[in-house]
């Protein structure tokens, strides 16, 4: 009889298990928002910081470009560069490759020029031209018509090129800003405080 | 009741290793993406561009030996592996990274002037800190590499080697492992001979002149000969020639004068346009700096052993080998070595002429001493076409300006050189003087960095004139050819080029 008395008070009562489902209720339900927020941050983290790592690269496929370039030219909306740059590697159809093949792939000896202007270098009689562009949602470099994705991102990534010319040379700025994911009431900070600048300078003598 | 007590810890403790374990999750997630992104931006992005500093180090060192031909050729590539044309370089391992460069250079051209050019091949390895991991090719998408076609990290072999080979051109591919992850770069710079008569005038130290009434423009003798009409005409085609008649004077102190159709730089000078007539740019920031002048290696010139000395009517035919006159050659010029040049010398160097056809003929001489030591001096310089003719001196310089006589048609085929003294105390001097009112002139050169230089009168002056102090206090005419940009023997080197193997 003990027993059987004694199970029976054991049993939950209705305010019991109320009052029970109400603390459960309350602490899943901030274990859930605290893990969604967390989620949220951390999505927003990482698309900042891996957006920014595109920014980089932007920057650093431009900034090589632009180093062994001859001529940059930048669009009116800045958003696209152009570079010619010389044809350091003998390509197949070039008219060395014609007269031999085994050549394709390799260095090209340079040639001197006297010109009104001085002496030039080139590699080979033509140069190659790269340009970089916006296409949607993603960044390309194309060069000599191959396409190539160096950024692709949901985050706006806008890039902005000036090119300044000196008396010999020249030089590119760049500046990359992306809309972040989290942003304070879609304030203009929001997107400038993610802008990262590049100035990089041609180390060949200005050709236009 | 103990058992009651039991369950319920029991209940507690899995919910607490369930939250433990999603926030150890949720930090795991974290701190693998932190360090994806850390392994990234700061080893690998590092590494990058550490490799072309190391690269670009390469490039320097390579420059700074190809620098020495000129400046010190006893010292130029010492301690480097030297094969015929193409010396390589020892490997440097140098700053915190261990950042290690390595270049070979080789001489690959002669220009015209005979002055070699040198192609530089330089290689910058970083090595590439953190995890071995690929970068941020995930941001891409399905087919699409994002930093791995940039930035190419040898993580097990060298790829560069295993595809290309040491030269980049294919040959001895080899699978070669790599101690540690790295980066390494490849930069090619082609290193240009700057050459002495880049401007009209260029003064190392003070200038006055010329008169209110000179003038000093330009034209380029290979478009046609000087017409006095082209520099105010801007329709003519040669127009675009005669705008180059530039000054150049590495010192505040400059009293200019006359008018002139070119550049004019000063060092910390207060020129404008109000206060000289300057058709082109004044800049008054254009700091320079002149070496001095030692004799370059005559290792490569055939020497010729007579005559010894100028006295009277003294002629230079070329030698004759096989019963043929040696026209030489720009790089390999017929050499004299003259040890006294009499006061009122003079002297006429011929040309090579075969088969009745005159050769362009090279000739160097080494004079040692004076060319006319006073004021009385009339020592005379003929030089008929197909005559190149360079002097090299290692005292002073005095003659009348119509005593230098350049038919030739080309004022770079005179070229004259003032071999800089070894005691610092003595000042070299250069005179040229009209006499009895004559304003005939010359055609020829001068580079004399350590000599002051003084016309007086107004001769008519076809050339360019580098040197240390300049005075001229004439209505002097000057025109500048543009094709002597590219005459002269190299003083200096320059970086004309730069590209990047980027395989």
């Amino acid at each position: 009889m003990n027993l059987k008395i004694s199970r029976k008070r054991f049993a939950f009562t209705l305010p019991e298990i109320t009052l029970a489902l109400a603390v459960s209720g309350v602490v899943f339900g901030a274990t859930l928002t605290s893990s969604t927020s967390l989620q949220k941050s951390f999505n927003a983290l990482d698309s900042y910081f891996g957006t920014h790592m595109q920014q980089i690269r932007i920057v650093d496929y431009l900034s090589r470009d632009v180093k062994r370039g001859l001529i940059v030219t930048t669009s009116a909306d800045l958003q696209t560069v152009t570079i010619t740059i010389p044809n350091y590697i003998i390509q197949a159809g070039d008219p060395e490759a014609l007269v031999n093949p085994t050549l394709v792939g390799t260095p090209r000896t340079p040639t001197m020029a006297y010109t009104p202007s001085g002496w030039q270098v080139n590699y080979g009689n033509t140069t190659s031209t790269v340009v970089y562009s916006i296409s949607g949602m993603s960044i390309l470099r194309t060069e000599n018509g191959t396409v190539t994705t160096i950024a692709s991102s949901t985050d706006q990534l806008v890039p902005q090129t000036t090119d300044v010319e000196l008396t010999n040379t020249e030089y590119a700025k760049t500046s990359i800003t992306f809309q972040p994911i989290f942003t304070s009431g879609g304030a203009q900070a929001s997107r400038s405080g993610t802008i990262v600048y590049s100035t990089a300078y041609l180390r060949n003598k200005r050709r236009g | 009741m103990r058992s009651r007590r039991l369950a319920e810890e029991g209940n507690v403790l899995i919910c607490a290793l369930c939250t433990i374990l999603i926030i150890s999750l949720i930090g795991a997630n974290v701190l693998r993406n932190c360090t994806t992104r850390y392994n990234v931006s700061s080893s690998q992005v590092r590494s990058w561009k550490e490799s072309l500093f190391a690269a670009e180090a390469g490039g320097d060192i390579g420059y700074a030996e190809v620098r020495k031909t000129v400046l010190d050729p006893p010292h130029a590539f010492t301690g480097w592996d030297n094969s015929g044309a193409k010396h390589v370089s020892p490997v440097t391992t140098f700053g915190a990274n261990n950042l290690i460069t390595s270049t070979v250079v080789d001489l690959f051209y002669n220009d015209p002037a005979g002055n070699p050019w040198y192609r530089s091949r330089s290689r910058g390895t970083a090595p590439v800190l953190g995890m071995a991991r690929t970068g941020m090719d995930d941001r891409m998408g399905a087919g699409v590499r994002g930093d791995s076609l940039l930035r190419k990290i040898d993580f097990k072999t060298d790829h560069f080697l295993a595809t290309y080979g040491p030269n980049g051109d294919g040959a001895g591919q080899a699978l070669v492992p790599v101690t540690n992850p790295q980066i390494t770069r490849r930069i090619e710079q082609i290193s240009a001979p700057i050459t002495p008569f880049e401007a009209a005038i260029k003064a190392a130290g003070t200038f006055y002149g010329l008169g209110s009434a000179a003038y000093i423009d330009s034209y380029r003798s290979s478009a046609g000969p000087y017409d006095p009409n082209v520099r105010n005409n801007p329709t003519d085609p040669r127009y675009v020639d005669s705008q180059s008649g530039t000054v150049e004077i590495n010192s505040s102190v400059a009293t200019v004068q006359g008018s002139i159709y070119g550049n004019l730089y000063t060092n910390g000078g207060t020129v404008t346009k109000k206060t000289a007539s300057v058709s082109g740019v004044i800049d008054n920031n254009v700091p320079f700096s002149l070496n001095p002048l030692e004799m370059p290696s005559t290792a490569t010139w055939n020497y010729v052993p007579t005559p010894t000395a100028v006295t009277g009517n003294t002629v230079i035919d070329p030698p004759v080998v096989g019963g043929v006159p040696q026209p030489g050659t720009a790089s390999s010029p017929n050499y004299y070595l003259i040890s006294y040049f009499v006061n009122n010398g003079n002297l006429t160097v011929n040309p090579a002429v075969i088969n009745g056809t005159p050769k362009d003929t090279y000739v160097v001489l080494s004079v040692t001493g004076d060319i006319g030591n006073s004021t009385s001096s009339q020592p005379t310089i003929n030089v008929p076409a197909y005559v190149h003719l360079k002097i090299y001196f290692t005292g002073n310089f005095q003659t009348k300006a119509e005593n230098i006589v350049n038919t030739s048609g080309y004022s770079g085929n005179l070229q004259l050189y003032a071999i800089s003294p070894t005691d610092p105390s003595l000042q070299q001097t250069i005179n040229l003087n009209s006499g009895g009112g004559s304003n005939a002139g010359f055609s020829a050169v001068f580079y004399a960095p350590s000599a002051n230089f003084t016309i007086n009168g107004a001769p008519d002056i076809t050339g360019a004139i580098v040197c240390k102090n300049f005075y001229a206090n004439g209505n002097v005419h000057w025109h500048y050819d543009r094709r002597l940009d590219s005459e002269g023997a190299a003083i200096d080197y320059r970086i004309a080029s730069y590209v990047e193997d980027i395989r």
